[in-house]
């Protein structure tokens, strides 16, 4: 009897093996390539939301106004999860606050904040300005490193049509389930990659974390003695945990997904709840939602909450 | 050996300090002039790290002094052993000069009482401190500065005046005082007595340093709550202390509801000038 396709099954699983390696090696290297950025780029002169930007994309950056925006008293929880202004917007605040706060007016849902048009042109506005300064890899960039996720699909497509092929002239192909499935891997991998910030700015936002450690959770901080500046660097540093920290009714009302957090450090799931403070609740349970493989996950908000 | 053991002293001068409190660290981090600052013992871990902006601080050169809250030095029963060496193993690691606890209990009988609780003023009771202090002394590897509590009701047998109490405490072992300012407000205005009149009777060459913290008046009471702001009565008491005699470091004690930065250093600059101290601001 003719194996299938002419190929017999162990070399068909070791040249499917190699191709598999052979793209995740690929992606590997372009991806490193993609995302050395500026090895001269600083964070330190950065705002809060774009920390946040690079920390956990479009929703952080969101949260990070919000959270400076709620420190100020300038904004409020509606009924079903909506935003309200509480306070007239100071001179001098950035394009997002200005962007958020005027979405708030109109009572938009915290969920749909992003999609509001100015809010949307701020984003990109913040996004660009970090691109040019090295520090965030540009969408056409992001758009060729996934191109990998293509042929990752392709060598998916080829093993399952194997495995279908394979079983209908009674072949053995259960060495093939798992090796189809590396490749599947390999391209949820690719197509998961929520990362945007270069390798520069990862380093300086581990620096900047380690400066501003009094801003983790873990601290209780007392953001009312950090201010709007604070509470909304707490944000971008150590996610939308800080906000629950800060503000729980609010932070609850408003439907703010606690698991949004940091993309390059991974360890913001696991934060302990000290009963140190006797202030109005500072709760923090349950937050022990993780989200796997170090990538945020803003957007649809699919894990934890 | 003598019968009193070494005075506790801060020698040199150390002016306006700060509780450290994780929750204002970050506030503490960034007082230029800070020299002193004091944090809760048992919030130090014997091992492991320390809390975070903790060592930043004592690489700065800021003293940082370990403020037992669990000794339960008042206690009938000797002192737990364990805290005793807890507390001497954070002064080691702080490189503390100085630790202190409170004349109080928090427990009895094995029942944990989660607040400082004041003795009655009896002989007897100053023979337990006494007993329980000189314990801890002989364990400690610095001198121990002793704090009287707040007490909004006083035993009905006390057999001692508050001052008569603590000198005889005081006398026996060596300590020194820490002096809460805020309290002998609070006890002299609940009282309806004259604070300068238990100032007066106070051994001020003792006064290791001094706690300044704020309060509130509830149902005619006057609590030291440290959740609010250091009211004007009490910076005219650090006053009057200091012209009687400037004690060598006074700190602001804030425990909760923080405020806004500007009004915490507007309080630490308000205590700078009520003693006469260098801003830290």
């Amino acid at each position: 009897m003719q194996p299938t396709w002419g190929i017999p099954g162990p070399a068909f699983i070791a040249l499917f093996l190699a191709a598999t390696a052979g793209i995740a090696i690929a992606y590997a290297i372009h991806r490193t390539i993609a995302f050395r950025g500026d090895r001269s780029a600083r964070v330190d002169a950065l705002g809060a939301q774009q920390v946040a930007y690079l920390n956990g994309g479009d929703q952080l950056a969101i949260y990070a106004a919000l959270g400076g925006l709620r420190a100020a008293g300038l904004i409020g929880a509606g009924p079903q999860h909506t935003l309200v202004q509480t306070g007239p917007l100071p001179a001098g605040v950035t394009p997002l606050d200005a962007a958020v706060h005027n979405a708030a007016g109109r009572q938009v849902r915290t969920r749909d904040v992003a999609d509001d048009q100015w809010v949307r042109s701020a984003l990109d506005q913040l996004r660009e300005g970090l691109e040019r300064r090295g520090l965030a890899v540009s969408k056409p960039a992001l758009a060729r490193l996934r191109l990998w996720s293509v042929a990752a699909g392709i060598l998916v497509v080829i093993g399952v049509l194997r495995g279908i092929a394979g079983t209908m002239n009674d072949k053995p192909v259960g060495f093939l389930f798992p090796t189809v499935f590396v490749a599947l891997a390999v391209l949820i991998g690719i197509r998961r990659t929520k990362r945007t910030a270069t390798a520069a700015a990862l380093r300086g936002m581990r620096e900047m974390r380690s400066r501003h450690v009094h801003l983790s959770p873990r601290q209780s901080p007392a953001y009312a003695t950090y201010g709007a500046t604070g509470a909304a660097m707490g944000v971008a540093l150590f996610g939308a945990a800080s906000l629950y920290t800060m503000d729980p009714a609010f932070a609850a009302e408003a439907e703010i997904h606690r698991a949004v957090t940091a993309g390059g450090g991974g360890d913001m799931a696991s934060y302990s709840c000290s009963s140190s403070s006797s202030d109005s609740g500072s709760s923090c349970g349950g937050s022990s939602s993780s989200c796997g493989g170090g990538s945020s996950c803003g957007g649809g908000g699919g894990c934890g909450g | 050996m003598a019968e009193v053991a070494e005075v506790a002293e801060v020698a040199e001068e150390y002016g306006v300090g700060i509780g450290w409190r994780p929750e204002i660290s970050g506030f503490v981090a960034e007082l230029p002039g800070l020299r002193f600052a004091e944090v809760v013992a048992e919030s130090v871990h014997a091992h492991g790290d320390l809390p975070a902006g903790l060592p930043e601080l004592i690489a700065r050169g800021v003293t940082v002094i370990p403020h037992g809250v669990r000794l339960s030095l008042g206690g009938a029963e000797p002192v737990d052993p364990d805290r005793v060496r807890h507390l001497a193993t954070v002064a080691e690691r702080l490189k503390a000069p100085l630790v202190s606890e409170h004349i109080a209990f928090v427990r009895a009988g094995g029942i944990e009482a989660g607040h400082l609780l004041p003795l009655p003023r009896s002989r007897e009771a100053v023979d337990a401190v006494v007993a329980n202090v000189k314990r801890t002394q002989a364990e400690l590897p610095v001198p121990i500065a002793l704090e009287p509590i707040a007490a909004l009701f006083d035993w009905p047998d006390d057999e001692l005046s508050e001052a008569d109490f603590l000198v005889e405490i005081l006398d026996r072992t060596g300590a020194g005082l820490l002096l809460d300012i805020a309290n002998v407000y609070a006890n002299a205005r609940n009282r309806g007595d004259d604070p300068l009149e238990l100032l007066d009777k106070l051994p001020l060459d003792r006064v290791a340093y001094v706690h300044v913290a704020g309060g509130d008046e509830h149902d005619g009471l006057y609590h030291d709550t440290h959740t609010h702001a250091t009211p004007q009565p009490v910076l005219d008491l650090v006053a009057e202390l200091c012209r009687r005699h400037r004690p060598p470091a006074l700190m602001l004690e804030r425990d909760g509801d923080y405020p806004p930065a500007a009004e915490l250093r507007t309080e630490l600059d308000a205590i700078a000038a009520a003693a006469g101290y260098p801003v830290v601001t």
